[in-house]
């Protein structure tokens, strides 16, 4: 009974990523006929970003306790009813919740401190919000297709400076942790507001430095369009051809850079400053810098806390694995003749697939956030600076000899990627003992004399 | 003398590193961390839940009860509720001595002494010549120390598994929200079950060659036999 009604949860999922991407293409290519051209970037700013970039941030709000719930064994929150016949008794997995939440945060008084300064008050929300929902501008999220006559491009905008687009604005949201703090006149927000900047301009270097070798890789900066990182991690590195189907080992980025992969996955996870990297916050412990702020206010900071995390997850999905792409078989679906005769179903189809790799690149950092312990503030800094700089300049010397090594392919950058996972794979496998139940040791104490 | 020479080689080897070369590599051991939460994960996302409420003994491994809908049973030796025990005939065993009121470090039992009429038809009532008119429990002021049941000399009030009461949920002072209810009346408390015991007075009576009436409780002993 549990597994069919989980069986049409994973079906209703799919199909209203499907529907989505559907009516997103549609909504492009009816704008393109009717307006003027170029109008879809319009509706992708309307469909994936306010429509799929919102829900799944909200959802997740959800998600989170669910997932949590289910990895720690218990049943997570059930008990928020809608009061009407037939909703009554069922828990609807939680979602009331989401009014309830919503409800409350709205209907709370949002206070201001009698001292604080009350614009970079009112401010700091929306500078925390904005710069990271708007990084999703340049993640494509489908294949360019013409619908009624017109191509529509999945991709609010294309501009051959993505990847620097997305680093300029990730780094401007530490502006909004800085505000919060200062604007709040409390010395425990600011104290908070100073460790997120330091935080947060530590792991933009290496969010920086892990993601040069990929470019190199690709030789370009840009994420959509022909040219784009995404478009050429639809080749192979090594395929064959099995009656007309396509296998391979896909030129992907986290194959071609692991290093670079991990690098940024655990920097971008300090950028989101959620645990084990909540240092700036301690929910539990200390204070962080939105102590002052209440109702929708704080709201904005935590749901920019979420948008954060499906955007990178945009990201990580788009630089390195394969965004819209399947990781083998493209070739033949793309050529299949239900396919030519509806590009839709292909685009929407195509989208659905870059849309469960972003559920699942979540899921990860959800799990990370719900097994690990939080670091030490030495450690983060230890992390950032001694650990993820080094390994990353480390990283781009290695790439950049072996591009020069074997200049016309990636092929010899890919075994050296597959190398490494299989490394890691091995150390894996191979620890001489799990340190899972190992009790801790205390340290000796100094003696005394 | 400096703190390193004065250690042991346990010691200085503990002090290196708590950790061995393959942990302070930190990516295996956080892979192998993620592998157990997913696994809990699958797990409780597609197999079925159990909602036995004995949790150890669950099928399954969720360990959510559901409150108001569920409940843990409480184990035998719980004490969480007075009640008074009844003869078989439905009096009180208690003999209203005013010990359980005594000991009571939060003064929450209230007890008024009745006498039985002497030429009263019934021998098991005459053998005991007092019985409380009056019993009130206030179970807000109770702190549950069980200090009435060591006093009772009689076996007559007790905090215990009470199956004829019925249901788990009255097992501890069930929630209300005025203060009336916490009042516990003699005709409430005395709804548990009878229990008898072979010294108790009466049960004496019959094989007893005493004259009815001259036989006291308090030559009775538990265990003792006539």
């Amino acid at each position: 009974m549990r597994r069919l009604r989980i069986t049409v949860a994973f079906a209703t999922i799919f199909a209203s990523l499907f529907g989505g991407m559907a009516a997103a293409y549609a909504l492009g290519g009816w704008l393109e006929s009717t307006w003027f051209k170029g109008a879809s970037a319009l509706s992708n700013l309307l469909m994936l970003m306010l429509v799929f970039v919102m829900v799944f941030a909200t959802l997740l709000v959800m998600a989170e306790r669910k997932w949590s719930a289910l990895m720690q064994n218990r049943t997570g929150p059930n008990r928020a009813r809608i009061n009407l016949p037939g909703l009554r008794s069922r828990s609807l997995a939680g979602l009331p919740y989401l009014i309830a939440d919503t409800v409350k945060m709205l209907a709370k008084e949002s206070f201001t401190p009698k001292a604080a300064n009350r614009f970079f008050y009112a401010l700091a929300p929306i500078l925390a919000f904005g710069p990271v929902f708007t990084l999703f501008a340049v993640i494509p999220a489908g294949p360019t297709i013409p619908v009624l006559g017109h191509e529509v491009a999945m991709v609010v905008a294309n501009p051959n400076f993505g990847l620097l687009y997305i680093f300029a604005l990730a780094s401007l949201a530490v502006f909004g942790a800085a505000l919060a703090g200062w604007a709040s006149n409390n010395k425990f927000s600011l104290l908070g507001a100073i460790r997120a900047c330091a935080q947060m301009i530590s792991y933009e270097i290496a969010l920086g430095l892990s993601l040069v070798g990929l470019m190199m890789a690709f030789a370009s900066i840009q994420l959509a369009g022909p040219a784009g990182i995404m478009e050429q991690q639809s080749q192979y590195l090594w395929s064959a051809q099995l009656g007309g189907f396509d296998v391979g080992i896909p030129a992907w980025g986290i194959l071609l850079q692991p290093v670079g992969f991990l690098l940024f996955f655990a920097a971008a996870f300090a950028e989101t400053k959620r645990p084990p990297f909540d240092m700036t916050e301690c929910e539990s412990e200390i204070i962080g810098y939105f102590v002052e702020y209440s109702g929708m206010r704080f709201g904005m900071f935590m749901i920019a806390e979420f948008v954060e995390i499906i955007v990178f997850s945009g990201i990580i999905t788009t630089l390195f694995l394969g965004g819209y792409h399947l990781p083998f078989g493209g070739e033949w679906f793309a050529k299949l003749a239900f396919f030519k005769e509806h590009p839709w179903v292909y685009g929407a189809t195509m989208g659905m697939v870059f849309w469960l790799k972003v559920v699942v690149v979540t899921y990860i950092q959800m799990n990370i956030r719900w097994t690990f312990v939080r670091f030490r503030y030495d450690q983060i800094q230890k992390l950032g600076w001694k650990i993820l700089i080094p390994l990353g300049i480390v990283n781009i010397f290695v790439t950049g000899a072996l591009l020069l090594w074997d200049k016309n392919s990636l092929g010899l950058l890919g075994l050296i990627g597959l190398f490494e996972m299989a490394f890691i794979l091995i150390l894996m496998l191979s620890s001489p003992k799990s340190s899972l139940y190992k009790p801790l040791k205390a340290e000796p104490l100094p003696s005394h004399h | 003398m400096s703190h390193s020479e004065n250690m042991s080689p346990s010691e200085s080897e503990n002090k290196k590193s708590a950790y061995d070369f393959w942990e302070r590599l930190y990516v295996p051991e956080l892979v192998k961390g993620l592998a157990i939460t997913t696994g809990h994960f699958l797990r409780n996302l597609w197999s079925e839940h159990d909602k036995n409420p004995e949790v150890l003994d669950r099928k399954s491994r969720m360990v959510t009860v559901e409150y108001p809908e569920q409940c843990v049973p409480y184990p035998l030796g719980y004490r969480g509720i007075h009640r008074l025990v009844p003869r078989e005939d439905g009096k009180p065993r208690c003999v209203a001595c005013y010990m359980c009121a005594t000991a009571c470090p939060s003064q929450c039992i209230y007890i008024e002494a009745g006498e039985y009429p002497y030429d009263d038809e019934e021998a098991a009532s005459r053998v005991i010549e007092k019985y409380p008119a009056v019993f009130v429990i206030d179970e807000l002021r109770c702190i549950v120390c069980g200090l009435c049941v060591e006093a009772c000399p009689k076996d007559a009030i007790r905090m215990d598994h009470a199956e004829p009461m019925g249901s788990i949920a009255r097992q501890h002072t069930l929630p209300a929200l005025e203060r009336k209810p916490f009042i516990y009346a003699k005709e409430r408390l005395l709804a548990g079950a009878p229990a008898v015991h072979e010294s108790d007075p009466w049960q004496h009576r019959k094989a007893s060659e005493e004259p009815v009436g001259i036989h006291k409780e308090a030559h009775t002993r538990i265990g003792e036999s006539h």
